[in-house]
């Protein structure tokens, strides 16, 4: 027996167990720089780049896909560690018994190290080249342009995976070297099998099914924790991807949609209806014309027309809006209210941005906003803005010597007229880059009496086509040159594109989720096969072979829903909590949540029947030997 | 005397023709040729043979744990040939006690429980099965042991709380293979002890082995030679 040809002839020979660890491996390690690859393309790329989401919610998916990626590189690397430690652990009979037969130590330690250094070195070279593979297609897919992606992962994961498998997987050779022959031959060191002989009434109560089961989990408990700690893992980052997700996306759909009611009506100048509907389709389109003028006197909307449209049965509210094109200053020197004059901080600086400055009258409003503070109040001091407007002027900047900034203790300045800022919303009008004035404030300032445009919230019970045909002839016998329209197909863009972001970052962890499931068929596999001779010995005696399928479920069954229980109560504390702060979650959302959850613990479920199954309906004879 | 039989209701175990025949590789090799075998009731049969004689799966056809490639088996006026799994396994567990050479217990069960959980399966009341596993314990010479677990008898002893498994549903016929194979002189003799009270209470035991004391027992000796029955004689 040459010492290189015994390993490489013994895990071709052990076809099913070296495909299973070498899978597990590929895809593990695969799936893993895949996910890094991705996130950081698709989460970080996001949540860097200006003009595709507003600032806040890139700050919110980036911060979801760095969390998503670093429970992807957790589970990734836990899988690896337990993959080998399986597989390593599993050879400790075989180990004993080249022992038994006069083999030298080190000659049986350097055959599986052999083995273990090829399983580790082809699963983790395979998973490099499929995890690249797997970017490469997604990236062409899902991005118009393929970008070079971040080489430097492969490393990162090559080293780290490598030296995992390795580390676990030496400890039960380096454990068993130390065993005489006998021990390593005895059951009790087979497979993590700790002898536990507690105190037992002769006759237990409980049903021999259960019994067996639950004692073969108590003998085996090392390999039961570890797979109970990855799979409860998987079960945070499933709970975290998919619960996350969900809420994620519905809650950031209703921020998106809330500004702008779905049904409202739109009149406006044509080239300012188009102006204002690029400028809302930001997340998916190529931005507005800007050099566009929305102070021209020709988009301008006369009161009369407004006084008459709002006189129509039809119509709930007319909501009249001056929207302008400006640069806003950051205003500097405000101090914190109620600070002593010796401990006085001041915030803020000289930032400045260009927005879009919206007048609004407080009382026609048709829209709603997700804010921090709170919206116009009256006030004509009142200003509040974009997301993307506080997260660019009102952060902290230790490069231009500002400590502390918070947008709601600060001021936005107009055309040298400033105005308190008592609110930040979202909203994806010019991706975040809004500020909401008062009307008259704005019209003082800017000189401009009459709006640019007109948001329409009709009856409920109206028909909108033919109101809008209504309007269009009010609109004529006026003689003006406006547009009727709405903004039902920008608003369904928008969400379209928010929820398949989600929905992308949603499915990547289903590769972790498939790497676990093999992972686990493995380890059901190996319990299977280490209870083999008992399950034989129950079904000469008389076991249906349904038992020996019962004794295996209650133990998966055990398993998955400690470690679904574990996983799932973690992922939603990570999730609600830390993740998403007022989280809209209604009925329909833990419905949905439930079902992909449950859909989950259950195909794992009934794929871990499958070693039970095959053995059940092997012969006696064939299961004894 | 060479045994000629019909099949009658004195009849426990029943063969026609039995003929295993495995295949290994290319070959085939056929391991019982045409095993035609009537037991009577209560009787001890002993089935002798050199090693790879047939002996082992003669018995596993009997007990239905192996089928025959050609050929028919009858217990207690029931055909197993052909049965469905499900059939054969509570066939075993109500009418066939078995005894391997390796004693198999399951270790994750106590003396006691290994008694009692053929019995479980014939949902006995749990009184009833306590009461049973103790006697079956005291008739084994075990009852101090019941919370033991297998990992902590001795080989003899093993063997003893098999046999004491095999009774528990007080089955027809009591299938033993090479029961005294593993154990010293010393256990042995305490298994011909339990097979002689067997024999006593009128069980119908089959055993394949090679100790002589346990062929004296016997009422009828097969014996097997390169899978033919070479003689069957009282």
């Amino acid at each position: 027996m040459s010492s290189a040809g015994f390993p490489i002839n013994d895990l071709i020979r052990r076809k099913l167990q070296t495909t299973l660890t070498v899978l597990t491996l590929t895809l593990s390690v695969a799936s893993t720089l895949f996910l890094l690859l991705f996130t950081n393309r698709l989460g970080l790329g996001i949540a860097s780049s200006k003009g595709t989401l507003t600032l806040g919610l890139s700050g919110i998916f980036g911060q979801f896909s760095l969390f998503i990626g670093a429970l992807i590189f957790i589970v990734g690397a836990v899988l690896t560690s337990f993959i080998v430690f399986l597989m390593m652990a599993q050879r400790t009979r075989d180990f004993g018994l080249i022992k038994a037969v006069g083999c030298p130590n080190s000659l049986v330690a350097g055959y599986f190290m052999t083995e273990l250094l090829t399983t580790t070195l082809v699963g983790c070279i395979l998973g490099i080249a499929f995890g690249f593979l797997a970017d490469f297609s997604t990236a062409n897919l899902v991005f118009s342009r393929y970008v070079t992606p971040n080489f430097l992962f492969a490393p990162l994961v090559f080293f780290t995976f490598f030296i995992l498998a390795l580390f676990f997987g030496l400890r039960p050779i380096l454990k068993v070297s130390r065993m005489t022959p006998i021990e390593a031959l005895s059951p009790v060191n087979y497979f993590g099998l700790t002898e536990g002989v507690s105190k037992h009434k002769p006759i237990s109560r409980r049903g021999i099914t259960w019994r067996i089961a639950l004692r073969s989990l108590y003998r085996r408990q090392s390999a039961i924790l570890r797979m109970v700690f990855l799979l409860s893992i998987v079960f945070i980052l499933l709970t975290v991807s998919i619960a996350g997700g969900i809420i994620a996306r519905n809650t950031t759909t209703s921020w998106i949609t809330n500004p702008i009611d779905k049904d409202a009506i739109v009149i406006a100048d044509s080239t300012m209806i188009h102006q204002y509907k690029m400028s809302l389709s930001n997340f998916s389109k190529p931005q507005e014309n800007l050099d566009f003028n929305y102070s021209d006197p020709k988009l301008l909307i006369p009161d009369a027309l407004i006084k008459q449209l709002e006189t129509l049965s039809s119509v709930d509210a007319v909501d009249s809006r001056l929207v302008l094109s400006k640069t806003v200053t950051e205003m500097a020197g405000f101090a914190i209210l109620g600070q002593a004059s010796s401990s006085t901080v001041f915030v803020g600086g000289h930032r400045q941005s260009k927005s879009l400055i919206i007048g609004v009258n407080t009382a026609e409003l048709t829209g709603s906003w997700s804010l921090k503070g709170h919206f116009l109040s009256g006030n004509d001091s009142e200003a509040v803005i974009g997301d993307s407007l506080a997260l660019s002027m009102y952060v902290r900047d230790a490069s231009h010597g500002i400590a502390y900034s918070d947008p709601l203790l600060e001021g936005v300045g107009l055309d040298d007229i400033n105005f308190r800022i008592v609110g930040v919303c979202v909203d994806p009008l010019n991706n975040g880059f809004v500020t909401y004035v008062p009307m008259d404030k704005l019209a003082n300032i800017t000189g401009i009496n009459e709006p640019n445009l007109l948001l329409i919230k009709l009856n409920a019970s109206t028909n909108p086509n033919t109101v809008i045909a209504q309007m269009k002839s009010i609109i004529q016998a006026s003689g003006l040159n406006l547009e009727v329209s709405n903004l039902s197909s920008e608003i369904e863009q928008n969400t379209v594109f928010l929820s398949s972001t989600w929905q992308t970052i949603m499915l990547l962890p289903l590769f972790m989720l498939a790497s676990a499931t093999i992972c686990f068929i493995s380890f059901m596999m190996l319990s299977v096969d280490e209870q083999h001779q008992e399950f034989a010995i129950l079904r000469a005696i008389g076991a249906k072979p349904r038992i020996i399928v019962n004794i295996s479920a209650i133990q998966s069954g055990i398993v998955l829903f400690t470690s679904f229980g574990i996983g799932i109560s973690f992922g939603i504390v990570i999730t609600t909590i830390i993740l998403m702060t007022n989280p809209l979650i209604t009925t329909s959302t833990v419905l949905l949540i439930s079902a992909w959850l449950f859909s989950a613990l259950m195909a794992m479920l009934a794929l871990s029947f499958y070693p039970a199954y095959r053995l059940a309906k092997a012969s006696i004879l064939k299961i004894m030997t | 005397m060479e045994i000629r039989m019909t099949q009658t209701e004195d009849v426990i175990v029943s063969t026609e023709g039995l003929t295993k025949t495995f295949q290994v590789g290319d070959r085939k090799i056929t391991v019982l040729k045409d095993i035609s075998l009537q037991i009577p009731k209560a009787n001890f049969v002993a089935i002798c043979g050199p090693s790879g004689s047939g002996k082992t799966t003669l018995l596993n056809i009997i007990g239905g744990i192996d089928r025959p490639t050609k050929g028919k088996v009858f217990i207690a006026g029931e055909e197993l040939t052909g049965k469905d799994e499900d059939f054969l396994s509570e066939f075993r567990c109500n009418h066939i006690g078995f005894v391997f050479q390796s004693y198999n217990l399951v270790s994750t069960l106590t003396v006691a429980e290994n008694v009692a959980f053929p019995m479980e399966w014939t949902r006995k009341p749990s009184a009833e099965i306590e009461r049973r596993v103790i006697d079956l314990l005291k008739t084994v010479g075990l009852e101090n042991r019941a919370a033991h677990f297998s990992s902590q008898l001795s080989g003899g002893e093993q063997q003893r709380v098999a046999f004491a498994r095999a009774l528990a549903n007080d089955p027809e016929l009591i299938l033993a293979d090479e029961p005294t194979g593993n154990l010293d002189a010393k256990n042995a003799q305490k298994i011909v002890q339990v097979l002689q009270f067997l024999k006593t209470n009128g069980k119908t035991v089959v055993v394949s082995t090679h100790d002589l004391q346990i062929q004296a027992l016997a009422d009828q000796v097969v014996c097997l030679e390169e899978g033919k029955m070479a003689t069957n004689y009282e």
